[in-house]
């Protein structure tokens, strides 16, 4: 038998039935003997039997009566088909592979599950609203009739560059913003209202929170915070309106300030 | 009911999980199955005979789905897509899903079209090396290089969910 070096393409190969019958045993030893190789083995095993199981339902499934009846003969056969909707949604799963919200939605299903560690931003950004938006006088620093000065400066101190997300599609103006300590470093508060004098806030920092985790207090009365972390940044969303509504208004803030951190 | 028929229709199955590895959506995916299978009927007198059903089909469905992820790349048609109907299609429809298929239908559909169907492709749907590449009009060495991209770009995402926090609702 021919010794040959193997190497991480040999672990997809054997993964994939593709190594020759008689490599296996020198490739088994050669696992064996690498432990790092070995353990990539080991994941990539795993994921394959997850990405196996996660569709495998599909096959039990009953055909959907629309595909068998062209099959038969019995719809009309389109020559050039509408392909509007799967390519919406390729295009929509290309957008969010590019904008990382995939995380973000996959995350926002896990709501209610507890997690053991402390989230410090989002009992700072919780902290804050308590506080400010309560206050009607001084809630702000600056108003948002100087939005411009507002962004530039907040961005300046924070340094990100913000721009306030515009929420009045979910009947929400700015009032203004803060500036805030958030751990080490600085925080921007920007405070918006509805017609009812409701009160939103949007919590946002450059601190890196690679060791803060997400907390899940106990529920009572008070105010929520949907918070998303990211490297170099984090923000949060706090008010006390119906989960689902706090959910919309803050999806809306994300996309908002992601654009805008990217300008 | 002529052969070529009855066994178009048993490919189906396959032809749905296929497209719901790509796309996720199950609708969208459907809808995809059933230009596939529409383009298929048009051009039936060019399937030929000893050539497998299932192979001629992912092809016909592989092209349609490729044409139109790079139209959308080329046109830039995502980026304008507003997030409300991202947000709306990137929700499975009813589908009952533990959260660790979840959390890889997810990073499947974060990874590239392109590694994404030559990873399915073999992983999923059990075909060969030389039967993807022949499927996805690549050559072999191509074919490889996408899966074992295509496999670290999946693991990266996989690790970077369990170390993200993501998102929460915190009850205070």
């Amino acid at each position: 038998m021919i010794r040959r070096d193997f190497s991480e393409r040999d672990i997809h190969m054997a993964l994939d039935g593709e190594l020759p019958g008689d490599e296996r045993a020198a490739y088994d030893a050669w696992l064996d003997a690498n432990p790092e190789m070995k353990a990539r083995s080991v994941r990539y095993t795993a994921d394959r039997a997850a990405l196996r199981a996660a569709f495998a339902g599909v096959l039990d499934e009953p055909v959907p009566a629309r595909l068998q009846k062209i099959v038969l003969g019995e719809a009309p056969v389109r020559v050039e088909a509408s392909r509007s909707r799967w390519w919406l949604a390729a295009a929509a799963a290309a957008m969010l592979a590019v904008g990382g919200l995939g995380g973000y939605f996959a995350g926002i299903d896990r709501i209610g599950q507890e997690d053991p560690a402390e989230d410090q931003l989002a009992e700072q950004a919780i902290a804050a609203h308590v506080i400010y938006a309560a206050e009607k006088r001084h809630a702000v620093e600056v108003p948002a009739s100087d939005k411009d000065h507002l962004q530039t400066w907040l961005s300046n101190r924070v340094g990100l560059k913000l721009v306030a997300p515009d929420l009045t599609a979910n009947g929400f103006q700015l009032i203004g913003g803060r500036l805030l300590p958030a751990g080490d470093g600085k925080a921007a508060m920007l405070l918006y209202e509805d017609d009812k004098g409701e009160r939103i806030s949007l919590f946002v920092t450059a601190e890196s929170t690679e060791n803060a985790k997400g907390t899940y207090a106990s529920a009572q009365d008070g105010p929520q915070a949907v918070y998303w972390l990211d490297k170099g940044y984090g923000c949060a969303v706090v008010g006390s309106l119906p989960r689902e509504q706090l959910a919309v208004v803050a999806k809306s803030a994300y996309g908002q300030l992601l654009a805008g951190l990217a300008t | 009911m002529n052969e070529k028929k009855a066994a178009i229709l048993g490919e189906i199955p396959r032809l749905r999980r296929y497209a719901r590895s790509l796309l996720r959506d199950r609708d969208a995916a459907d809808d995809l199955v059933q230009d596939c299978l529409e383009r298929a009927l048009v051009r039936l007198d060019n399937w030929q005979t000893g050539e497998s059903p299932r192979r001629w089909l992912f092809t016909i469905m592989h092209h349609l789905f490729i044409d139109q992820m790079r139209k959308v790349n080329r046109r830039g048609e995502a980026a304008m897509l507003p997030l409300e109907a991202g947000e709306a299609l990137a929700q499975p429809a009813e589908q009952v899903e533990s959260i660790a298929s979840r959390e890889i239908i997810d990073a499947l559909q974060a990874i590239s079209p392109d590694r994404r169907a030559a990873l399915v492709m073999v992983a999923i749907e059990g075909f060969s090396y030389a039967e993807a590449a022949n499927i996805l009009g690549v050559p072999a060495g191509t074919l490889m290089s996408r899966i074992a991209r295509g496999r670290e770009e999946l693991r990266g995402l996989l690790d970077d969910t369990a170390r993200r926090r993501a998102i929460r609702i915190v009850e205070k």
